[in-house]
Parts: C-alpha cells; sequence; structure tokens
C-alpha cells in the first residue's frame, strides 16, 4: 500500500479512536524508560561504523566525546570526558586533560592511551565516520604521530593547520568519534582477516565497551535495544537504571502503545499522530528544530540548470510560507540559506529566508534565461513521509509558469544511488549537517574540490550537481582558517548570501524532530545533536 | 553449481539396472527437478536483484561517505566481480551452509533468520489453525445448507475477511481490542517487562515460555499472538471456506450420495464419512498453499504490530539492495513450497485409493 493512502488510512481509524477512554492504565517499569522507534537502519554499534541517526542517538549516550556541546547553546563547548583543553601559541598543538575518574564499565580505569587508540581505529578502519579526522588533515599514515597520549590523562593532537578552536572541537572533538572505547578487550578481541587487522570492529558492532552513562546490553535485531547504567559513570550517573527502545516501525502503533502507557517516549510519529497527541492531557509533544535539511538540487551538467537564472527561478517558485502552515507542521521550518538555523555563523531567520511564492518574478527570471515557455524536466522524490507532498507542491507551482516537472517517486537507497551518480536532473534530497558551524554545510554544498566525473567526490552535493565554484572554494577556505570569530562569522553571512544567488541547491526547510513523551517522563533533554538519555526520569 | 546436478543425474542412470527397487528413479527425478527448480529460482532472484537500481554499499556505508570509503566496502562485498562469478560465489557458499552477512542488519543471514523465522512459523501456525478450525467446518456447512442465511452470512463474513487490508483490520484490531478493551496485548511478541527472561530454544516464544515453565511469559506472548494471528487466520479461514464449500458442493451432487442417502445412512454421516472424505485431497493442496503463503511473512501485518518477521526481513533487505539476505529468503520461500508440494503429493498418494 502507498504510504499517503496507509497513512491517510491511519488517520482516518485514529480520529475515530480519539475518544477512547482507555481501561486500566497499563505502565512501564518504574526505574526504565521505554522508547519506541523505527530501528530498521541500525546496523552497528562500533562508534568507528555508525553512519545513521538511530545509532548515533543511542551511542553518545553509551559512548561520551571528549568535549560535548552544551546542552542549551550547542554552539559552545562543555566537557565531555575531557575536563579541560588548552590551545599552543601557534593554534597548532591542542592539549586535552581527561577527567581523572573516567572507568569503564567493567571497572577498568579508561586512559589516554585507550582514548588514542578508540581515534586510531576511527581512521584505520576507514569507515564514513573516518572523514570527521581526515577532513581537518589527519591521514591513517600519520595518525599514530598526529594523536598521542602524553601520559594517562593528557592526550596531544598535532594539527597540519592552526584551525580556530571552537571550529575544531565543535567538528571533530565533539562528535561521537571521539569515544573511549576499552582498548584492552579490543587489542585481545581484534584478528587479522585477509591480511587486514580488523580493530575488534566485528566484538565492537555488538559490544561497544566504552566510557558513558550507558551499556548496551541487548540487541535484538529489528526488534529491541537495551541499555543499562554503568554504575560506574565518573560525572552525575544516569537516572533510570534501564533504557529500553523497542522497534514500532508503524506510527500509528506508537501512537496507541504511547495513549495506553505502554511506552513511555515516541520517537517516530507522523503529522496526524502528533496533532491527535498534542490534544492527549498525558502526553506532551515537543519538536526541536535540526540540523538539517530538506532540499531541490539541480543538476548543472545539465543545459537549462546550468543557467543560475532559472535556479533562482525556482526560489520563487516554492510556497515557503504556504508550506510552513500545512505540510510543515511538525515536520520542518522554511529555510532558504543553506546554514540551518542555531549552528555558528547562520544568517538571522529573516536574511536567511528572503523568497516567498513569486510566480510573476519567476517567469521573468525564465524569460531572461531564455525559456519563457518553460520546459519539462525529471523530478525524483523519496517516498517517504512528506517527500511527495513537497514535490507535489513544487510541481503543481512550477506548472502555472510552464515548467513542466515529471515527478518520479523511489526508495531512499534508489534516490541516494541516483543523487552519488549524478543521475538526476532535479532531485528533493534531505542532508544533515555533522555539527553546528556553518563550515558543516559550506564544506560539503557550497565547496567543490574537484568537479570532474571521474574524481566521484559524492559525499559532496556540490559534486552531485557537478557545481564549482572557484571563489566560494577561497571564501569557504578563508573563513575555516579565520581565528577571530566576528570575523569568521560576516565571512560565512557572504558566503551563504552568494549562495542564495548562484547556488546549486533551493534549500526548502530545515528538519524537525517532533516526538510525544508521556506526561510522568521529566528531564528529557534534546538538543539537535543530542538526546540525552541520563536525565530523564519518573 | 555442477555438484548437485551430477547428483541428481546418477540415480536415474544408476536405475536402469533391475538391481534398484522401483521407487528409486521416481524419487531422483523428483530430487533432481527440485534442486533444478532451487536453483533456477536463485539465479532468477539473484540476477533481478542485481539489475535493481539500489546500491547495497550505501546501506553500510552511509549516504555522506567518500569515495576511498565507498570503494573499500564495494570491493569487501565483491561487486567489482563479473555478475557470474558472484552467482558462483554465492552458491559455494551456500551449498556449504553460509549465507555471508546481511548487509542491512550487519549480521550473518542465517543467525537473522533463525530469529525472523520462528517468529513468523509461530504467527503462521496460529493462523493457520484458526483457517482450518474455523474454515473447514463451516465451509461444509454452507455447503450443507446451501442458499440458507448460514450459508449467505458465511459468505459475507468471508469475503469481508478476504477483501479487508489486514493492514486496516489490523489497526481497528489494536484500537479496539488493545487500546479500548485492553484484552490483548499491544504491538511487539511481549511486553516490555517479559523481554529476554526466556532463553530462545526454538524461537516460537509460546513454546519455549511453555518449556521451562514460564506460565507468565506464555499468557503474555500468546496475548501479543491473537489478535495478529486472528487476522492474518481470518484472511485464510475465508479463503479456505470457500473452498471447502465448492468442493462439498461438487461432491454432494454426486449419485454416490444419494445412493448412500437411500441406503438409509444419516445426513451428517454421510456429510463426513462420504463427501468429506473425497474432498480431503483436494483440501490438503488448498491448505498447505495457504500455509505456504503466511510462512512466506506478511508485512503489513507485521509491520502494523511490530512483529520482527520474516516478511519484513525480506522486505527491508530488498529496499537496501542486500542480496545475500533476499536470496536466503528467497531459497527459504522456494524450499517452503517445494516441501509442502510434496508433502500434498505424499498425502494424495496415501488418501486416494486410485493412486495405490
Amino acid at each position: 500500500m502507498l504510504p499517503t493512502v496507509r497513512a491517510a488510512l491511519a488517520a482516518t481509524l485514529l480520529a475515530g479512536a480519539a475518544a477512547i477512554s482507555p481501561q486500566a492504565q497499563a505502565a512501564t517499569p518504574r526505574d526504565a524508560l521505554v522508547m519506541a522507534w523505527n530501528l530498521d537502519a541500525l546496523i552497528t554499534f562500533d562508534p568507528a561504523q555508525i553512519a545513521e541517526v538511530n545509532g548515533n542517538d543511542i551511542i553518545r549516550n553509551v559512548c561520551e566525546p571528549l568535549v560535548n556541546y552544551d546542552l542549551r547553546d550547542v554552539s559552545r563547548m562543555a566537557p565531555g570526558t575531557a575536563e579541560s583543553w588548552s590551545v599552543s601559541e601557534d593554534g597548532m598543538t591542542l592539549t586535552f586533560k581527561l577527567n581523572a575518574n573516567l572507568k569503564f564499565p567493567n571497572g577498568r580505569t579508561a586512559t589516554a592511551h585507550d582514548a588514542v587508540w578508540s581515534m586510531h581505529r576511527v581512521v584505520a578502519l576507514g569507515y564514513g565516520n573516518s572523514a570527521n579526522f581526515t577532513q581537518w588533515g589527519f591521514t591513517r599514515d600519520k595518525i599514530e604521530q598526529q594523536i598521542t597520549a602524553a601520559d594517562d590523562r593528557t592526550i596531544v593532537v598535532k594539527m597540519d593547520r592552526p584551525y580556530p578552536v571552537q571550529l575544531i572541537l565543535s567538528a571533530m572533538f565533539a562528535s561521537g568519534s571521539t569515544g573511549i572505547l576499552d582498548s584492552e578487550i579490543g587489542k585481545r578481541e581484534a584478528k587479522t582477516v585477509d591480511g587486514r587487522y580488523d580493530w575488534a570492529n566485528p566484538f565492537f558492532k555488538t559490544n561497544p565497551v566504552c566510557v558513558g552513562h550507558y551499556r548496551v546490553t541487548r540487541w535484538n535485531t529489528n526488534e529491541v535495544v537495551i541499555l543499562e547504567r554503568n554504575d560506574n559513570y565518573h560525572g552525575e550517573k544516569a537516572k533510570l537504571r534501564r533504557i529500553i527502545i523497542r522497534h514500532v516501525p508503524e506510527s500509528a502503533a506508537q501512537r496507541l502503545l504511547l495513549e495506553k502507557g505502554d511506552i513511555d517516549v515516541a520517537r517516530l510519529l507522523n503529522t496526524d499522530d502528533l496533532r491527535a497527541l498534542s490534544r492527549n492531557p498525558n502526553v506532551s509533544v515537543t519538536t526541536t528544530t535540526m540540523h538539517g535539511y530538506s532540499y531541490l538540487a539541480f543538476n548543472a551538467q545539465d543545459p537549462i540548470f546550468s543557467n543560475p537564472k532559472v535556479r533562482q527561478a525556482f526560489r520563487w517558485m516554492i510556497d515557503y510560507q504556504g508550506l510552513g502552515s500545512t505540510v510543515l507542521e511538525y515536520q520542518g521550518t522554511p529555510r532558504a540559506s543553506l546554514v540551518p538555523l542555531g549552528a555558528f555563523g547562520a544568517l538571522d531567520e529573516k536574511e536567511g529566508q528572503p523568497f516567498k511564492l513569486d510566480l510573476e518574478r519567476a517567469k521573468a527570471l525564465l524569460a531572461e534565461a531564455g525559456f519563457p515557455n518553460g520546459f519539462t524536466k525529471k523530478f525524483i522524490h523519496s517516498a517517504n513521509n512528506i517527500s511527495p507532498q513537497v514535490a507535489q507542491h513544487v510541481q503543481a507551482n512550477a506548472a502555472k509558469i510552464g515548467v513542466r516537472l515529471e515527478l518520479e517517486q523511489m526508495a531512499d537507497a534508489q534516490l541516494f544511488t541516483r543523487a552519488r551518480a549524478r543521475e538526476f536532473e532535479v532531485l528533493l534530497i534531505g542532508w544533515g549537517a555533522g555539527y553546528p558551524d556553518a563550515d558543516s554545510m559550506i564544506s560539503r554544498h557550497a565547496v567543490n574540490p574537484d568537479n570532474r566525473p571521474e574524481a566521484r567526490l559524492a559525499q559532496y552535493p556540490s559534486w552531485r550537481s557537478s557545481w564549482q565554484d572557484a571563489k566560494i572554494n577561497e571564501m569557504a577556505d578563508a573563513a575555516r582558517m579565520e581565528r577571530d570569530p566576528a570575523k569568521r562569522i560576516a565571512m560565512y553571512h557572504e558566503i551563504q548570501k552568494y549562495m542564495m544567488e548562484n547556488g546549486p541547491m533551493a534549500y526548502i526547510f530545515q528538519t524537525v524532530r517532533p516526538i510525544a513523551v508521556r506526561k510522568e517522563i521529566k528531564g528529557f533533554m534534546m538538543t539537535p545533536f543530542d538526546v540525552d538519555y541520563a536525565t530523564a526520569s519518573k | 553449481m555442477a555438484e548437485p546436478k551430477a547428483a541428481a543425474g546418477k540415480p536415474p542412470a544408476a536405475a536402469s539396472s533391475s538391481a534398484l527397487p522401483r521407487w528409486v528413479r521416481p524419487l531422483a527425478r523428483q530430487v533432481a527437478s527440485v534442486v533444478v527448480t532451487l536453483l533456477g529460482l536463485m539465479a532468477l532472484a539473484f540476477f533481478i536483484g542485481r539489475m535493481l537500481p539500489l546500491d547495497p554499499v550505501i546501506a553500510i556505508v552511509g549516504e555522506q561517505a567518500e569515495k576511498e570509503t565507498y570503494d573499500m566496502v564495494y570491493r569487501q562485498l565483491g561487486l567489482d566481480k563479473p555478475l557470474w562469478q558472484q552467482f558462483l560465489f554465492f552458491i559455494r557458499d551456500m551449498l556449504s551452509g553460509d549465507f555471508g552477512n546481511a548487509l542491512f542488519t550487519g549480521n550473518r543471514v542465517a543467525d537473522d533468520l533463525k530469529r525472523v523465522f520462528p517468529a513468523t512459523i509461530e504467527l503462521a501456525t496460529f493462523a493457520i489453525m484458526i483457517g482450518v478450525g474455523i474454515g473447514v467446518p463451516v465451509g461444509v456447512l454452507a455447503a450443507v445448507y446451501r442458499d440458507s442465511p448460514l450459508d449467505h452470512s458465511a459468505r459475507f463474513i468471508g469475503l469481508l475477511g478476504y477483501s479487508s487490508p489486514t493492514f486496516w483490520l489490523g489497526l481497528m484490531g489494536l484500537i479496539v481490542f488493545y487500546a479500548w478493551l485492553g484484552w490483548v496485548g499491544g504491538p511487539g511478541r511481549l511486553d516490555v517487562i517479559y523481554i529476554d527472561m526466556v532463553e530462545p530454544v526454538t524461537g516460537m516464544l509460546t513454546i519455549d515460555a511453555l518449556m521451562v515453565g514460564e506460565y507468565d511469559v506464555f499468557w503474555d506472548a500468546l496475548s501479543h499472538l491473537i489478535l495478529p494471528g486472528t487476522i492474518l487466520g481470518y484472511s485464510s479461514m475465508a479463503y479456505i471456506s470457500r473452498m471447502t464449500r465448492s468442493f462439498m458442493l461438487e461432491q454432494l451432487s454426486q449419485e454416490y450420495i444419494t445412493a448412500a442417502r437411500v441406503k438409509g445412512q444419516s445426513k451428517w454421516r454421510v456429510v463426513w464419512r462420504h463427501a468429506f472424505r473425497n474432498i480431503l485431497v483436494q483440501l490438503i493442496t488448498v491448505i498447505a498453499l495457504a500455509y505456504a503463503f503466511l510462512l512466506e511473512g506478511a508485512v503489513l501485518t507485521e509491520t502494523v504490530f511490530a512483529w520482527p518477521g520474516f516478511g519484513r526481513y525480506l522486505t527491508s533487505g530488498i529496499l537496501a539492495g542486500d542480496m545475500n539476505a533476499v536470496l536466503a529468503c528467497v531459497l527459504i520461500i522456494g524450499v517452503i513450497f517445494v516441501a509442502l508440494n510434496l508433502l500434498s503429493d505424499l498425502l494424495y498418494r496415501m488418501l486416494d485409493p486410485r493412486t495405490k
């Protein structure tokens, strides 16, 4: 059944159920937090390998990074496993002092040697997370000299360039890849398979023995994940003893479980269910604006989309306000600038969203570009969530000025494959920023180091769109190296404005993460980069 | 690939010598045809799967991965090899019982199947018990009381069961019996407090719980099983009862029935001992097929009820372009159908005197 049809069906059904007065309330165990989620994408707990949202969310509660984002303001830094840090005069050496009481759940003291070993393995294994290091000049060949342990509590990091401390902390040392694994266990469990040292990846995949509030004690694929409190934790211990994450892939089923009290938190709900739950006195619905986007990407290889005026015209075809008040309820906040609100260096709400629906203007731009009568293009998008609605919305507006968009809906895996292979004319897709700094988006969406097809830089959406701009490459690098925060912000503002005029993407909205929590749960803290299970209580 | 064929080829040749018993030759032919069927099925699934525009590497490395990471995993999966070679490697590993790793779960496919398949068997078996237990008597009664209100209501209820989307029925069932009345457990196989209380032996929670005498767990598992099981059972009941009815009608119009009645045998004796006996063979085929379809897994039911079963596993595998998982599933489905076919053949021979 089509997801939309299914959702509509579920909505109608559940509308009737709103009047239900539940019988005796079920209750979750007093010392446990029960969450429902879709765990389909979860394939590993190895912090070096995790590449998806759910795994990241969980691992940050199991493997604490060296530094944390401040829960109140993600662009600030708070201690993690490192209690302090300092930078050398020339900006090339960073020194971290670890907390003296770090312990693994098995009671063994965690040292700088464990921390350094854990970071080396991220780079050596070479999964996607190694980019957290390699994009800052750390390499597989030199990592063992670049990151070293001076003693049991001191980590010394030698950088290739004097990056601004705030940026490097946020981008690299607050990432889940800096979690401290037990290197004693790791070295014991590691094997060499086909001439390749596996750094105990198969072992840590299911048993990440790490410094953090919780430890993973059970993982039944696509069924349940259970975390137990680490009673050896060095700071304030987690309030609840167990976290139980159940795989419930259907929004309507999550809603019923939540209303009935069989779960405490529902994390995958569609708009209709959220709307209904917001009227339930036992449940509170909150949203967090994430550092992620849903955007249109144009392929600049295409003779029509290579013209910036055409891409500009599309920005005036998006009814940001209309979408915002309808389809995007609980799902997104309209925004056209590529740096998300909340990130360091972002344009403010107004400056970052200068567009509105203006078909006259769009038509004039198309005429200037030489297409007064429009054109026909193929438009691919995901079948998930609200993507079909957003795509249809763009299609309808475009049709009014003669631009015929032929929609093709597909599974995410297929959409990603097409995007990465440059096989599209225009597409609607999502992207999540890795850290709350303008650099995160700009370094991937604006910068394109090598536009040749054979470079295959598919991790750069700019490359996917076959778009390169030497000026932007330079501006972005200069901003990345600017150590005066005020100047750095000004530079990012300039880049954002330039991209809104010339870039290969039309950003539609910043994603929002809705969550429904039963009222008896207190202190469930969320930021765009962390969901803190440890502060939750009943 | 060559191995099973050779093995299958031998017995017919040997059977021509009169030293071997009579049953060897048909059995060998049977085995050969099963092997060829399964191989063909695998080849078809493999090549169709590889032609799908889905990239299994992305499922592992993530959508934002760099070229180096991508290439590394691409080679690890053997995707740089020609297709036919990939297929041969797969068959070779499979023959030694190794289905490789499932990319989208990160586990060994064999381990995944050990987990998801019992969940589906439990559900399917419960469903088929309902389907047969209610469907067969209802079908017989509908035939005996043809065109009576009983027949009409059986038809109506049956049609409703056959044509309602299970997704819709599932949600309705949850709203009424779980949320509203609180008679049954909600989505999932167990309440959270019972998770992991019983070590899996068969993987079927009700049976595992009974084996170690954990009655609380048994009742909880049963309360979660009833609703999805009944809903699946309902649609197969509808099918089974319709088929039973039409088989019975055919028999009841035969002359031997009239003859038996004329001889003075009671109505029900004639129905059950004569007519029903004669439809058993056909009925078994219908039931076997219905059971096979249930064992394939019911994706939508499994989704609504958060039931970690075979259907969802296969669907997720397909969507992630994960050929290891998909091929193993296809093989299992193939084996189920072949096995149930053989079984109903066998029963056919036992029950139909003409084949003796």
